[in-house]
């Protein structure tokens, strides 16, 4: 890519927000504004982190998968006809990526050794305040029990709090009204482990 | 008590575990930034490696050398990472063998280029410190260029 737009000029996603934003961003970064891909991945890295994640990779696959999928992009990005199904590609390239890795089988993690990695954070650590003990665990593992689809959801739920993160439904590729009635059903089975788990 | 908790409840408590236990690693995003900003990237047929054995890389990224191997289809590179000073040598083993093309990113300090010889060693010296990316030109095939994700050395 070459640089084709100069610093004074006003960038075509300022003011937009969500898909707009990125459809601007991609259609610029066809362009070749090096300037706009690098909006896309300050923005959308998190949504490619937790699909990677809720594969079941543990942090440090998880990171390679990120840049992986960007470099995928920045490579066929001229091969995206409709800048606006971004989100809905970075989706499906990252479980793609994400299933080859831990087809090698590496980068597979045992839960309970991640879990005793995770939640004993060293003193004095902002986290530990946030962490409730035992409930906590509980629930984290209950979390890791969901299928991946599930966990990918409930993630990309957590997400879509922030503007950027309102195409989530279409990414996903569900219909719009069937995204409440399975997110409820997700909710139901994490409840149930949850509880199973606590012995109660 | 718990079974009365609602789905907003229960997914506020998921939110607050995603963001607390499971947030992007930090740089995460200026790493990726990095890892895409090669040269004519657009002309070149990539293939991204991947890193092996990551246990013993999570030991690397805390940021003491060692070997580490990457690999992408019939390629592997080992990697031996040993300090001088500031800086860094490297020493690489490419198999198959060949006088493949290597480079080196580091971050904000440029590149390092070298060729292996035709055993398919290769080493670099005085390399500078910080997020690394490997670069591989297979010479057999003049387009095939192998990149690594980056790695914090």
């Amino acid at each position: 890519m070459t640089e084709v737009q100069t610093a004074s000029m006003v960038k075509p996603w300022e003011g937009l927000e969500g898909r707009d934003r990125h459809a601007a961003c991609m259609i610029a970064a066809q362009a070749g504004d090096r300037s706009a891909f690098d909006v896309l991945v300050a923005e959308l890295s998190p949504l490619v982190w937790h699909v990677a994640r809720s594969g079941g990779l543990d942090r440090t696959s998880a990171e390679d998968v990120v840049q992986t999928v960007w470099l995928a992009l920045v490579r066929h990005i001229n091969r995206l006809s409709e800048p606006r199904a971004l989100a809905g590609w970075l989706i499906t390239t990252t479980r793609r990526e994400a299933s080859r890795v831990q087809q090698r089988g590496s980068g597979q993690v045992e839960l309970s050794s991640e879990i005793t990695e995770q939640l004993p954070t060293t003193d004095p650590s902002p986290e530990h305040e946030v962490l409730r003990g035992e409930r906590d665990r509980q629930l984290w593992a209950a979390f890791h029990q969901l299928t991946q689809r599930c966990q990918e959801l409930l993630r990309l739920t957590v997400l879509a709090g922030r503007a950027e993160y309102r195409a989530v439904a279409e990414a996903l590729h569900m219909p719009h009204g069937s995204i409440g009635p399975t997110r409820g059903r997700c909710l139901n089975t994490l409840r149930t482990l949850y509880h199973g788990d606590s012995g109660s | 008590m718990r079974t009365h908790q609602s789905d907003d409840e229960l997914m506020s408590e998921v939110a607050r575990l995603v963001n607390v236990l499971d947030p992007m690693p930090p740089g995460l995003v200026e790493r990726a930034q990095f890892a895409v900003a090669i040269d004519s990237i657009e002309d070149i047929e990539i293939e991204v490696a991947q890193w092996a054995n990551t246990n013993m890389l999570a030991g690397v990224r805390g940021g003491l050398p060692g070997t580490i191997t990457f690999f992408v289809g019939d390629l592997t590179v080992m990697v031996n990472v040993t300090r001088t000073g500031e800086r860094q040598r490297i020493d690489g083993w490419l198999v198959p063998a060949g006088a493949h093309g290597v480079e080196v990113r580091v971050a904000d300090h440029g590149s390092t280029a070298t060729t292996a010889d035709e055993g398919g060693r290769f080493v670099l010296t005085e390399v500078p410190r910080g997020t690394t990316q490997l670069l591989v030109r297979m010479n057999a095939e003049q387009s095939r260029t192998v990149v690594t994700p980056t790695v914090d050395l």
